[in-house]
């Protein structure tokens, strides 16, 4: 029985069902089926979604199609985590965000789903967001890792002004930044001083985790 | 079912008023009857006497009346189907369907110096084989990929080439005429169950010789579709003027259809032109000159009030190697044609004119192809197309349209993705080494050859090929037409192992 909910579970993720998605993670709780077994048949399905974009069988819609399925029954199974008191191996805490004067938001968001989607805990705080605005999702969410983003290059200076204002709260060591967007290169990443850069989506995901050791 | 092709779903390209479209057809029928056309084929001119036409046996001219000609061009099949190998290649020419095909060329081209050289037959056989396996090629045509492979007599050339295609490829074919070899291609057919072009070709301005009615005769008793083409070079072999030219190509192309469709009444032909202006520096004519693209606009609008199918042809350029001027040469000349009504363009493959193709550049070709193809197939409209309620689901920001259905469903069907450009973005073209499309294209060449298995024929098909190749050689070697010289070096070359694949 349990078997066959664990199967539906992973299926309606590679088949992009959120709700399907969703009602299985209920289900496998009603049946009392180990949580964290719940969680590693979905973050199976996104791997194997995952390898089929690598290949170049699949494509974007697709993984941010299963990434949202997945993100729908987050929740359900992760309540259970915290009620039967198991532990999750959560990669990590995530803050990630577009810049203040930048409305771009698609690659911010593509990169928010494959993170949650790979065991990481996200904060999306959205477009437009000041330097003020992370640095209060920093310590409301106590992230390890921050993510931002500007695709302008007007705006890419506002990334520098964030690093600067973790530095003066006195936070900077307790993140590691990584930063990206149309406007981004390696070089200006290190001249501001950010941790990591990477250009792709599904790149970011195995950025997060080389930067945090996992 | 035949091949689908593209669906232009949307009115051709009009560049002449129907006045004009008027006075050309008036003057075409003017120059069919006064000043006629040479016919260098005995029986032919018998047959279009007793039909109507004013024949002078002296020179040759014959003089048609207008009457005849509307009612000729009236029996031409506006719609046709034809007969590939496989019959899930058979096609279906005419309507708003559009085909696109191979361009051949005399010799490959060496891709590090461009320099032009002989096909080995290997070369030959793989040309055929990558554009077997390409989604956009519909029919692979005469003298395609190459005129012709090394250690092969001059008079078997077009008869290898024709077995070199049926061995190849399932697709539907063609193969040109001279001495006789029509004879050996159409058995080929034959033998495979399958039919194929029979061309017809005046020398312009204004005159037909033996080889070209007599092929064409040969065809129609197969019962084999006729491709007629034509190719004056406006300013030496027709008028300077795009519109004389336009007559003087048409007045060319109706005489066979007369005299064919006296003959086989509903015979099924398709007409093409393959027109570049005179560059009036060197003689030659300007391949990629946009003087083409006119012609052939005005070509298509003239055929399409005939109603009979249009191969337009002149996608060829100057260009020497594969690049920017090949490109935009051979995609604006393409994308005209088929936004001008062509029925079939042939494309893939050539370079520089006709004297030199690569399946590196089919390649590329078959990702114009498929650009222009989704262009005409125009944009859907309906309720799910439309996606009213989807708007209404996602609303602003923070919505987006990655993550639903609809778009997973949709962008494959609205999207044409190209298999060899460079789409990366700049950090991802650095990792890649900084491969062009060229590269790419390299690359998806070998993959073709590695995994695509062409429709293989079967054993008793193949016996049928080689006998026929063999009654060939004794025909043309017992004519004299094949020295012993020439005969050894190619039963040397008949020795390989990998014979006749290598």
């Amino acid at each position: 029985m349990g078997v066959e909910v664990l199967e539906n579970l992973k299926k309606a993720v590679i088949e992009y069902d959120g709700e399907a998605a969703a009602s299985w993670a209920r289900r496998a709780v009603q049946e009392k089926i180990d949580p964290v077994k719940a969680l590693d048949t979905m973050t199976m399905a996104i791997r194997e979604v995952g390898d089929g974009f690598g290949k170049g069988d699949l494509w974007l819609p697709d993984l941010v199609g299963a990434a949202d399925a997945m993100s729908s029954a987050i929740p359900i199974i992760e309540e259970e985590i915290n009620r039967v008191g198991a532990r999750r191996e959560s990669l990590g805490t995530v803050v990630i965000g577009t810049v203040y004067g930048d409305i771009h938001s698609i690659g911010k968001t593509m990169v928010a789903t494959l993170l949650i989607a790979n065991g990481f805990a996200v904060n999306d705080l959205g477009i437009n967001v000041t330097a003020e605005g992370f640095v209060e999702g920093i310590k409301k969410h106590n992230a390890n890792i921050l993510a931002m983003s500007s695709l302008m290059t007007t705006t890419a200076p506002e990334q520098r002004k964030v690093i600067e204002t973790l530095k003066e709260e006195g936070i900077r060591d307790k993140v590691k930044i990584m930063v990206g967007g149309g406007a981004i290169t390696q070089g200006f990443a290190d001249s501001i001083g950010a941790d990591g850069y990477e250009p792709t989506a599904a790149g970011a995901v195995k950025l997060a985790s080389s930067l945090i050791g996992k | 079912m035949a091949l689908k092709g593209f669906s232009r779903k949307f009115k051709p390209l009009e560049l002449l008023t129907e006045e004009e479209v008027e006075a050309i057809h008036r003057g075409t029928l003017e120059v069919l009857w006064k000043t006629g056309i040479r016919f260098e084929h005995e029986r032919g001119l018998k047959i279009l006497e007793k039909g109507g036409c004013k024949v002078d046996y002296q020179s040759s001219r014959v003089r048609f009346p207008p009457a005849l000609v509307e009612e000729s061009l009236r029996k031409c099949p506006s719609v046709f189907g034809v007969k590939a190998r496989d019959p899930k290649n058979d096609l279906m020419l005419g309507g708003n369907t559009v085909y696109f095909s191979p361009f051949p060329g005399m010799k490959t081209a060496d891709l590090d110096t461009w320099e032009p050289r002989t096909a080995t037959r290997k070369e030959f056989y793989d040309g055929v084989k990558v554009e077997d396996g390409l989604d956009t090629v519909s029919l692979i045509q005469q003298y395609t990929p190459y005129f012709a492979f090394e250690s092969v007599p001059p008079v078997m050339a077009m008869v290898e080439c024709m077995a070199g295609k049926i061995r190849n490829s399932a697709k539907f074919t063609a193969e040109g005429y001279a001495n006789d070899c029509e004879i050996f291609t159409i058995q080929m057919a034959q033998a495979v169950g399958a039919e194929m072009f029979v061309p017809c070709l005046p020398a312009s301005p204004l005159a037909y010789y033996h080889d070209a009615i007599e092929a064409a005769l040969r065809g129609i008793e197969a019962g084999f579709p006729i491709k007629e083409a034509t190719g004056p070079t406006p300013g030496a072999t027709a008028p300077a003027t795009t519109a004389g030219a336009i007559i003087s190509a048409n007045a060319e192309l109706i005489a066979p259809i007369v005299l064919l469709q006296l003959v086989k009444p509903g015979t099924r032909i398709i007409v093409s032109d393959l027109i570049f202006p005179q560059n009036m520096r060197t003689g030659a004519p300007a391949f990629g000159a946009i003087g083409s693209s006119l012609h052939t606009a005005g070509f298509d609008q003239m055929w399409r009030r005939y109603g009979v199918p249009r191969s337009n042809t002149a996608t060829i350029t100057s260009s020497k190697q594969i690049d920017f001027q090949g490109g935009y040469e051979k995609a604006i000349s393409t994308l005209l044609f088929t936004l001008s009504g062509a029925s079939l363009v042939q494309f893939h493959g050539a370079m520089y004119g006709e004297l030199t193709h690569h399946p590196v550049q089919a390649i590329l070709d078959d990702d114009v192809a498929g650009m222009i193809g989704r262009f005409i197939e125009g944009i859907e409209v309906n309720d799910e197309t439309l996606a009213i309620d989807l708007i209404e689901e996602v609303g602003p920001i923070p919505g987006h349209f990655l993550n639903k259905a609809h778009t997973r469903k949709w962008w494959k069907l609205e999207q044409f993705v190209p298999k060899a450009a460079d789409r990366l973005t700049y950090p991802e073209w650095m990792k890649s080494g900084k491969k062009s499309c060229l590269d790419y294209a390299r690359e998806r060449m070998e993959e073709i050859l590695a995994t695509h298995k062409p429709t293989s024929l079967a054993p008793s098909q193949e016996e049928d090929i080689e006998r026929i190749l063999e009654e060939a050689r004794k025909y043309y070697k017992d004519k004299g037409l094949i020295t012993e010289e020439e005969m050894a070096t190619y039963r040397e070359s008949m020795k390989s192992p990998d014979y006749p694949y290598g």
